[in-house]
């Protein structure tokens, strides 16, 4: 048998080729980007936003989008900074943290499966609720929230040691690889991971071969709020504060970050190793850019236009891959 | 698996729906080893005995009885438990899943928490040895052919346990050289002793294939046939409950020569090589030949949905268009192989369905005349007998019939000059039918050409003044009316010519 290489294949040797490439170009081009210092804090933010990524990422694949993660990040962030004062060792708060991003998770999948509104409206009502709780715990200096960082600053040691690196890895980087790693193989071994699928590809034909298709739903959501709180959490820590503004705008990034991953909204698509690439991708033109003094609404232009150029790319791989697949089968007709 | 021995027996099964009986006193009886054929117009009953005998309905009265024992099957589990499984016309396969995970969805085997693969796999490849299917386990869904999947569903049941698999219609979405994929799957089964219930409205396949067949009219069975017995008269005239009327003999038509299709040496990818015929207004020109010989693609051309390779196709002597919107104003029209897909807007109004290509004669400046366009749908519905008789109903709720009806009133309310038919009554019942073939034999004698393009050897024989059998990418051979047969229509389409037909 001729030896064959998988579509999907083909899309990741893709992604990660454009990450290899626009990393030459920063490295090339700018003195600063090689710097262990800046690929670390690189690693870093890509990871708070891959760690958003990673739970939307799944429900992106079970045929779903989650708009709700920025909220959750502002919520759990501004709660979880409070809770710090409590003096509850470290490890306490972060599964407080995690937990509460699952129950906000929780409400999106009672929402959609329970009450059957569709994925947008939902997530994008809930993202709503979920900022104005968190600005509702705000800190407040004369009766105003202060836009960017609450003046009242951590002081939990064991948390704030959450915010720290070994050697230069931040633990938030370390978190993120694991949770991807753990991901992917829930993903491709466990029965969990096989009716995600299922539902993203076909929702009727799943249903119809016995898969709880509400469960299913719901589930995925609270992982993505979950993932969502985890973010929060290990962000926090590290930057020994919480903001109003915390998690504005992830929401889409982490969208953008699981598109030029590979994965497909409708679903079935992708696994969350594309989630990572993706983030990283992300990150990589916001630090490059930075490095070349552009002003911030470059990035916006930038991402916008990567945002495009992906999608486009996927399309017209897709016609490839049906060529391909069409190809495949009719030699399998005629043999 | 003893061949022979009863495997499921209904008997006197009942049920009403709202007063009305749809299934009276019926005894089903299918026996291991045999591929048990269930015909009947749509109506008779053949869907719901099936969803009784699978736990979707339950009965109002009878009994089943799985080898010899009485059982009550009252969900889709409790069928499943009994060894009965039904393969739909639309597959529940998940596309993006490999063969193994699609059959082992929903029942997976897990070892401590995580997928036993290896172990799956390797049933499924022992299930695939048993019944010498030509599949791989781990071919992703997506990337197989439509025969494939039918396979992968029945390998589905088969993993199940089934005994009894009940197929509903399983070639309607096939190409002749996969549903004879199919037939030979099913051979296999046979072999095996698996029974088989296979509806279908093709008595082609029924012959092929069935050992019996049961016939039902009105909810009853009204008999039930071994294969020797098994012929079309015999067949057609227990479905209908009376002798297909036979109207050879007839008066010529008048053709209007003033109205006239060329079509000069057109060639389309591998399947069309210099195909020409002239067709004249006042005649049903009937194309026949084999599914995928490349008619569909013909008429496809000639209506502008397709560009040819070479050729040319002239009406009235102007070369026609590449535009449909242009080639709909100049009076043609075109009603598709799949209504489904191409022939109407399922979610949208009777009304807004037969208005749809009219809009260049009920618009202004761009803007509906809401009044004109209701008349207009109300005029079709009375013509044409559409039914219900209600223009709001959304197309998707109407009979086949019915819908077809929405699909062909749509070009008749324009008076078309030429109308492309692609097989028009696939799925249709008898009474809607006649109608459809009467509605066509107007409009030709009002001087419109008629294209129709079908399989169906007896509406092709009776209903067409002409006939041109394709084969292998041009016309073959050419029937009169008066001297074309089904046998030598379909040796003709084989590629073997006849002494009736003129070879071309």
């Amino acid at each position: 048998m001729k030896f064959k290489i998988r579509n999907k294949t083909v899309r990741r040797i893709v992604s990660i080729g454009l990450v290899i490439a626009l990393a030459l170009f920063f490295a090339l081009s700018t003195e600063a980007f090689l710097s262990p210092r800046n690929l670390f804090l690189l690693l870093k933010d890509s990871a708070y936003l891959g760690l958003i990524a990673l739970g939307v990422s799944i429900v992106i694949i079970g045929g779903g989008i989650d708009l709700s993660g920025g909220g959750i990040v502002c919520v759990v962030g501004i709660l979880t900074s409070r809770l710090t004062f409590t003096g509850l060792p470290g490890i306490v708060i972060l599964a407080g943290g995690v937990m509460l991003g699952a129950i906000c998770g929780a409400a999106n999948g009672f929402l959609i499966a329970a009450l059957h509104l569709t994925e947008f409206v939902a997530t994008l009502a809930t993202g709503f609720v979920f900022t104005g709780m968190g600005l509702l715990f705000a800190y407040r200096s004369n009766g105003r929230i202060s836009g960017n960082l609450v003046s009242k600053s951590i002081t939990n040691k064991s948390f704030l040691a959450m915010g720290k690196h070994i050697n230069g890895l931040y633990w938030i980087t370390i978190v993120w690889i694991a949770m991807t790693v753990l991901s992917h193989f829930v993903l491709i071994r466990t029965k969990f991971g096989l009716h995600t699928y299922a539902l993203g590809s076909h929702e009727k034909s799943a249903e119809m071969s016995g898969v709880n298709v509400a469960r299913q739903k719901a589930l995925g959501f609270v992982i993505s709020g979950a993932c969502a709180g985890l973010a929060s959490v290990m962000v926090v820590a590290n930057m020994g504060a919480s903001a109003a503004s915390l998690g504005t705008g992830y929401e889409f990034q982490a969208i953008a970050a699981c598109v030029v991953g590979g994965l497909v909204l409708g679903g079935g698509k992708g696994d969350t190793i594309g989630a990572f690439i993706g983030s990283i991708f992300m990150l990589l033109v916001l630090n490059g850019l930075y490095k070349f003094n552009l002003p911030t609404y470059w990035q916006y232009i930038f991402q916008g236009a990567i945002i495009i150029l992906a999608t486009a790319f996927d399309a017209q791989f897709a016609k490839f891959a049906q060529k391909r697949r069409a190809a495949e089968s009719a030699a399998q007709t005629a043999a | 698996m003893e061949e022979g021995r009863v495997l499921l027996r209904t008997e006197g099964i009942f049920k009403q729906f709202n007063g009305v009986t749809v299934l009276d006193d019926v005894d089903l009886e299918i026996r291991y080893g045999e591929v048990h054929a269930l015909m009947g117009e749509n109506g008779a009953g053949k869907s719901t005995i099936i969803k009784i005998i699978t736990g979707v309905y339950a009965k109002d009265g009878g009994e089943i009885f799985v080898d010899g024992e009485s059982v009550a099957i009252n969900n889709r589990q409790d069928a499943r438990a009994r060894g009965i499984s039904v393969i739909y016309q639309e597959l529940s396969l998940v596309p993006a899943l490999t063969v193994t995970e699609n059959i082992f969805l929903g029942q997976e085997i897990e070892r401590r928490g995580l997928l036993t693969k290896k172990k799956m796999r390797e049933m499924v490849r022992a299930l695939i040895g048993r019944y010498a299917f030509e599949i791989d386990p781990d071919a992703v869904v997506d990337s197989l052919g439509m025969a494939q999947r039918q396979m992968v569903e029945i390998l589905k049941a088969l993993s199940m346990d089934a005994k009894l698999i009940i197929m509903d219609e399983p070639t309607s979405s096939l190409s002749a050289a996969e549903s004879e994929k199919l037939f030979d799957t099913i051979d296999g089964l046979r072999e095996k002793g698996a029974g088989i219930l296979y509806v279908s409205h093709r008595l082609d396949e029924v012959y092929r294939l069935s050992d019996r067949l049961t016939v039902m009219r009105d909810g009853r069975i009204v008999a039930v046939l071994d294969k020797s017995e098994i012929n079309a008269k015999t067949v057609t005239t227990l479905m209908i409950g009376r002798e297909p009327r036979e109207s050879r003999a007839r008066s010529g038509r008048d053709l209007f020569k003033d109205n006239c299709l060329e079509v000069k040496h057109l060639s389309y990818g591998k399947l069309l090589k210099d195909v020409s015929f002239t067709a004249y207004g006042g005649e049903i020109l009937g194309i026949g030949g084999l599914v995928g010989s490349g008619r569909t693609e013909l008429i496809r051309c000639i209506y502008g949905a397709a560009k040819q390779d070479g050729g040319e196709i002239l009406f009235n002597g102007m070369p026609v268009s590449k535009r449909i919107a242009k080639n709909i104003r100049m009076g043609f029209g075109l009603v598709p192989e799949d209504r489904r897909v191409e022939g109407f807007i399922p979610v949208q109004s009777i009304e807004k369905n037969i208005a749809i290509a009219s809009h260049d004669r009920l618009s202004k400046f761009g803007v509906v005349h809401a009044r004109k366009e209701t008349r207009w749908a109300e005029d079709a519905i009375q013509s044409y007998d559409i039914r219900p008789k209600n223009r709001n109903t959304p197309v998707a709720n109407l009979s086949g019939g019915n819908q077809q009806k929405v699909v062909l009133g749509r070009w008749l309310s324009r008076d078309p000059k030429l109308l492309l038919l692609d097989e028009p009554t696939v799925g249709v019942d008898v009474g809607v039918k006649a109608d459809l073939y009467d509605f066509m034999r107007k409009l030709a004698q009002s001087g419109a050409i008629i294209i129709m393009v079908s399989s169906d050897l007896f509406e092709l024989t009776h209903i067409s003044d002409r006939i041109l059998v394709m084969h292998g990418g041009r016309f073959f051979e050419e029937f009169t009316h008066d001297n074309a047969s089904q046998t030598s229509v379909l040796l003709a389409a084989s590629g073997e010519h006849t002494e009736e037909g003129r070879a071309l």
